[in-house]
């Protein structure tokens, strides 16, 4: 798992951290009863402040997403990979929805929007499919 | 265990008719990353300088690892490691040699512990100091620090004029003895590595703190709030003119306010306002909230300020 972090976007960097695990997680790059980088581990590896990574995993342990071995480190739980899809959709869900906002903003009419998104989803599927 | 690594109470330090800092208050919890912001001149180094027994203070208290820089100065420096930006070195010893010689104030294991650095930063045993690459002898510095294990790292500017491979060999070494319950204090320029390897941040302004506390507990208590108002020239509705502001800056119609404790309420309404668009609330980068609180603040035109003058004034009052 390789984890990107910009201090600059405007997202906390726990969040950052939250976000990426759950894709990771959700992609199948992290599977159940995988172990996740320690504290330290990923401190190191990614240069960010041990506090702040704790307080990620805190997150993380909360909603369930991963959980604790005695002894051995935090895992990714069982039904967790359901629960990450759902917060990607979510994610992806708001991010679609600040873009419809924008082109509303911008002037286009609802129709306009509704085919540029049809041609796009078009033409993506098309590549997906290649 | 102390809680607080560092204490620091109502300290005044000036240079002839300099008055540098001013009425210092500050307490740095054990096990964190602390960052010292400021300006050239803003008074980190003579502050740091005085943590470690070097320059003693006109007024105040300062308590380090709860021992009195300026009557235990060798008891404190025992447990803990300064860096500064330019490491005075003996420069006709080897890398080995100093090592040597450091070995002598430590505990028995530090040359063994020393020897592991070296390896693990490449450091050539052999050369002379003198003839080191300047990241190579700052690496030399770090390594003669680490290898004492010290409770608390001191770095004075560490990574300036560092190559990207060096700084992030420091930073690494940051991040790592937090991991171990260690306190780290370090003053630096370069906000975005400071945003990265921080839980906790100060800034110095004018010889005083002009803003501290967790960085990311900082950046929600400010918001900045940017909208465009269709006629840059009407007052604009109360639901703007209620918000007490600190900061306003105006390019033409678009409008940005720093605003302390912003509602999610009042947000919404000011969206939904007629003749205000692109409303956006925007979480401040440290960068944002260092511009913000070393300059002088600037109320918006609508709103009468009764302390213009008093930079990052307004950021300090909750």
């Amino acid at each position: 798992m390789f984890l990107k972090i910009d201090p600059n976007n405007g997202i906390p960097i726990y969040d950052q951290i939250v976000r990426q695990v759950k894709y990771a997680i959700a992609e199948g790059t992290l599977t159940p009863g995988q172990l996740i980088p320690s504290v330290r581990e990923l401190a190191r590896q990614i240069t960010v402040n041990p506090n702040t990574i704790q307080r990620a995993y805190q997150q993380l342990q909360d909603e369930e997403v991963v959980e604790s071995l005695r002894g051995r480190g935090l895992a990714v739980c069982r039904g967790a990979v359901k629960q990450c899809v759902q917060d990607r959709h979510e994610l992806l869900r708001v991010r679609l929805e600040q873009v419809i906002q924008e082109g509303l903003r911008s002037g286009l009419e609802p129709e306009q929007l509704s085919s540029l998104f049809e041609k796009i989803l078009k033409q993506a599927s098309k590549t997906e499919e290649t | 265990m102390e809680t607080s690594t560092i204490h620091i109470e109502g300290l005044s330090k000036r240079f002839g008719n300099n008055q540098v800092l001013r009425d210092v208050q500050l307490e740095i919890p054990a096990g964190c990353v602390y960052a010292l912001l400021g300006e050239n001149g803003a008074g980190k180094t003579t502050l740091i300088r005085i943590l470690m027994g070097y320059v003693k203070p006109n007024a105040g208290t300062v308590k380090v690892l709860g021992l009195s820089p300026q009557r235990e100065p060798f008891a404190l420096r025992r447990r803990v490691g300064y860096v500064s930006d330019f490491p005075v070195l003996y420069d006709w010893m080897t890398v080995k040699q100093i090592a040597w010689f450091c070995s002598a104030f430590y505990s028995a294991n530090y040359s063994e512990s020393f020897g592991r650095w070296a390896t693990q930063f490449d450091l050539p045993q052999e050369t002379r100091i003198r003839y080191l690459s300047k990241g190579m002898r700052a690496k030399t510095a770090l390594a003669l620090v680490l290898a004492s294990d010290p409770d608390l790292l001191v770095f004075d500017e560490p990574t300036s004029g560092l190559d990207p491979l060096v700084r992030k060999e420091f930073l690494r070494s940051m991040v790592d003895l937090a991991a171990q319950g260690k306190t780290v204090l370090l003053s630096s320029h370069q906000v975005q590595e400071v945003e990265r390897v921080a839980d906790h941040v100060a800034i110095l302004h004018a010889g005083k703190i002009a803003l501290n506390g967790e960085l990311d507990q900082l950046k929600d208590t400010v918001a900045l709030l940017r909208f465009s108002l269709h006629d840059p020239l009407a007052i604009p509705p109360a639901s703007i003119l209620n918000l007490q502001s600190f900061h306003c800056e105006i390019q033409g119609r678009s409008i940005q306010l720093a605003v302390r404790q912003l509602s999610a309420e009042a947000f919404e309404q000011i969206k939904n306002e007629t003749g205000i668009t692109d409303v956006q609330w925007i979480r401040p980068s440290l960068e944002e909230l260092f511009i913000l609180s070393t300059r002088e603040s600037q109320a918006p035109p609508w709103q009468a300020s009764p302390n213009k003058k008093i930079p990052g004034g307004n950021l300090l009052r909750a």
